[in-house]
């Protein structure tokens, strides 16, 4: 633009060329605007304080406990070379460039040339690549280790059935720590039954001392017998007041298998509890090996329950938001259309302040709105249905009133002609011309907000978000994923559905 | 025998719309007005059953003053005067047969009409109706499904379901090609000599108005600047027809001029 302005103009420089690169080299863009280029040199200059100042602030987060700005660049240059060079080089390859160009543009048979800019807008590109913290290095290496989630979202249906399981188990008891008294006996064995007895049975927990190191407990030699032969077994620890726990071996739970006769041989330290200092008398703990199997048909799991209730709950919450903002957004359309406003100047100050509420209304998001919701009302679908209809209302007022404006006048005129009422003109002439966009728009509003509620969940309004949040920080993806499947279905149907529906009407 | 007496109509803008016109029609006739667009032709015919609202004169239809009704002495005076536009002006999502009952409106029960409702004799008023204009086999199609000459049609049927004494036609044939146009004026002509339902019709074309009319008016301006009888506008001039459409004009009719004749 200033190229050409002053290439009509043909305004000589004011200085030589060799004088104008001179002047950019000691302070950038001076050289530019000495050949009446004020445009370009400022904007040069500015483009170079601006990457300059963006360099430093990534290079004092990188040595942030540096003093000095050699000394900061040198430990950043030692942690991160791979972005320090190139952009160093390039500040400098700027700054000549940007004294190359005062050269040429002082010159009589000036060229605007645009390969600085380009060269500027490179510099921008490392310099965002590096504060946006893009790593296609760690995305690609690091896939495989999210393979895991990521094949339990995109197939998660194993975990949507689940069998009844039936236990069977015996237990001992464990006395801690030994006192004068005798310790508890073992229990009687009842043969056919399961028996477990635990040798000695009273010792010590695990305690850490002094230094937080771990103190292992008595060794306990457990024997069982009369189990179900060749099977997996459990063993567990309940504490006094019925906590129980699975044991764990070097940080993995402890699991044996039975031999043929059902029975096993297992040594086991005791574990580490925390026993509260104020509780009284003898601690009995208790010792169980559990085998747990499945029985009977498949049946739904608590995550499929779960993500099926809140599902209906999403649709609903759609639902009663879509039918609250269509109550409210049709007078408000009214309010909101021109030509039936126009009438007076105190219809038209309504008319335009009731535009202005619903266009601030409608730039806030339907999370923001949520957010506000729940201070007022408390985490629930509630909150959900009150930022959903606020929004409705806002959008769907604009589009009802827009085609209350595009109304074609000619059927009311005839209507009117004929000796009809005004009532009589409304329904006959009116209304008719009013279903198709009203059913269009609330029905393509009923999917957006569908949509809107599977989300507004994120932020503890209701429906399926809030379940799959919830999962995502449980860790269980498996369960995240039925809820993503759930939503990915329930949308893809609403939009084939109300498209179709939309189209009919129309 | 209607009188418009000093009929003058400014919009809020300004605009002199009509301007201190006076005419006569008598029982029967097939008034037709020419003019060109802008001249205050459809001004005039909404003035008559005052889809606009005049600013000076008196409408007077047997010697009730229409400009003076009161709103429900106005809708005993709209359902007596049929009208029929140029963009047919139907409702285009309802049926045929909703649009032409809706010419009943101004006689049924209006509670009974919200609902739909019309009683027997209406729907086989309007089944009469459209086998008149000759579209009965039309009537449970939406409006919009028609051609343009069958829409002007059901425009006409609920006209007639109006049992009107005066049809206003606001350039019935404008949109339609020249032989729906003829079929259209055939028909108006039809219900004029038949019925003596007085036609106050605007039109643009000369050979269509040298072969319809009984009488004519021209406006320009808001004026009448042409007053004419049957005989007068056949042995119309250039001179003439130029005062009207203005010195710019070109006779468009020149060339059928002949074919109205015969």
């Amino acid at each position: 633009m200033a190229t050409r302005t002053t290439r009509q103009e043909l305004q000589p420089s004011l200085v030589s060329p060799p004088v104008a690169g001179v002047a950019s080299l000691l302070i950038p863009g001076l050289g530019q605007v000495l050949a009446r280029q004020l445009q370009r040199g400022l904007l040069l200059l500015g483009a170079l304080i601006t990457s300059i100042g963006l360099f430093a602030w990534r290079v004092s987060l990188l040595a942030s406990r540096e003093v000095g700005a050699i000394a900061k660049l040198a430990k950043a240059l030692d942690r991160r070379p791979a972005f320090v060079i190139p952009i160093l080089a390039s500040l400098i390859v700027l700054w000549l460039w940007i004294a190359w160009d005062a050269y040429q543009q002082a010159r009589p048979d000036r060229r605007g040339g645009l390969g600085v800019f380009a060269f500027v807008l490179v510099l921008f590109f490392a310099l965002g690549w590096q504060i946006s913290e893009i790593n296609l290095y760690k995305m690609v290496t690091e896939l495989s280790d999210a393979s895991g989630p990521l094949s339990r979202v995109v197939w998660p249906w194993a975990a949507a059935v689940t069998r009844d399981t039936e236990a069977v188990g015996a237990g001992a008891d464990v006395l801690s720590p030994c006192d004068d008294q005798p310790p508890p006996p073992p229990p009687e064995e009842i043969p056919g039954q399961p028996y477990l007895v635990a040798d000695p049975t009273c010792g010590d927990l695990a305690t850490r001392d002094e230094n937080l190191a771990e103190v292992l407990g008595t060794a306990l030699a457990l024997v069982g017998r009369g189990f179900a032969p060749n099977t997996e077994t459990q063993i567990l620890w309940a504490d006094p007041i019925g906590n129980e726990f699975r044991m764990r071996k070097e940080g993995e739970y402890l699991v044996l298998q039975t031999d043929d006769e059902g029975a096993f041989e297992i040594e086991v330290t005791m574990p580490y509890r925390l026993i509260p200092p104020s509780s009284k008398g003898r601690q009995i703990h208790r010792i169980e090996a559990r085998q747990t199997s499945e029985v009977g048909g498949l049946l739904p799991s608590d995550a499929l329950r779960h993500n099926i209730e809140k599902m209906v709950e999403t649709i609903v919450l759609g639902m009663m938001a879509t039918i609250f903002g269509i109550v409210f957004a049709i007078p408000v359309s009214f309010l909101a259309a021109r030509n039936l406003m126009s009438g007076s100047s105190v219809t038209m100050v309504l008319y335009f302040i009731t535009r202005t509420i619903l266009n601030i209304i409608r730039s806030i998001e339907p999370l923001i709105w949520a957010i506000l919701a729940i201070t007022v009302v408390g985490l629930g679908p509630f909150a959900g249905i009150i930022a959903l209809t606020v929004h409705s209302i806002a959008a769907l007022g604009k589009l009802y009133s827009e085609s209350i404006e595009s109304i074609d006048p000619g059927p009311i005129e005839a209507i009117q002609a004929t000796g009809a009422t005004r009532l009589q003109t409304i329904m006959y002439a009116v209304v008719p011309q009013m279903i198709p966009p009203f059913v269009s728009f609330s029905i393509y509003r009923w999917d957006v907000n569908v949509r809107m509620s599977t989300v507004i969940g994120l932020v503890g309004g209701g429906g399926i978000g809030f379940l799959l949040t919830q999962y995502i920080r449980l860790l269980d993806y498996r369960s995240a994923g039925i809820a993503v499947w759930f939503i990915a279905i329930t949308v893809a149907t609403l939009d084939y559905v109300s498209a179709d529906i939309r189209q009919r009407f129309v | 025998m209607f009188e418009v007496k000093n009929l003058t109509k400014i919009y809020d803008d300004g605009t002199v719309a009509l301007r201190d016109v006076s005419f006569e029609v008598a029982d029967g006739e097939f008034l037709i007005i020419i003019g060109l667009s802008g001249s205050g032709k459809s001004t005039l015919l909404r003035c008559i059953n005052r889809l606009i609202e005049p600013t000076e004169g008196q409408i007077v239809w047997d010697g009730v003053d229409i400009t003076a009704a009161e709103p429900s002495q106005l809708r005993q005076i709209r359902r007596q005067i049929g009208m029929v536009f140029q963009l047919f002006n139907l409702v285009k999502r309802s049926t045929v047969l909703t649009n032409v009952l809706s010419g009943r409106l101004g006689y049924v029960n209006p509670w009974a009409s919200l609902l739909h409702r019309f009683p027997a004799e209406n729907r086989e008023m309007a089944r009469q109706a459209l086998e008149r204009v000759g579209i009965a086999d039309q009537a449970h199609k939406r409006a919009d499904e028609l051609s343009g000459g069958q829409q002007q049609r059901v425009g006409i049927a609920r006209a007639l379901m109006q049992q009107p004494r005066m049809i206003l036609a606001d350039e019935p044939v404008a949109s339609l090609d020249p032989v729906l146009a003829h079929s259209i004026l055939e028909h108006l002509e039809q219900l004029n000599q038949e019925e003596e339902i007085t036609i106050l019709c605007s039109l643009h074309y000369l050979d269509l108005v040298q072969q319809y009319a009984t009488r004519v008016i021209g406006l320009r301006d808001g004026e009448i600047v042409y007053r004419g009888t049957r005989e007068d506008i056949r042995a119309m001039t250039d001179e003439e027809f130029k005062e009207i459409y203005g010195q710019e004009a070109v006779r468009v009719g020149v060339g059928l001029r002949e074919g109205g004749m015969e």
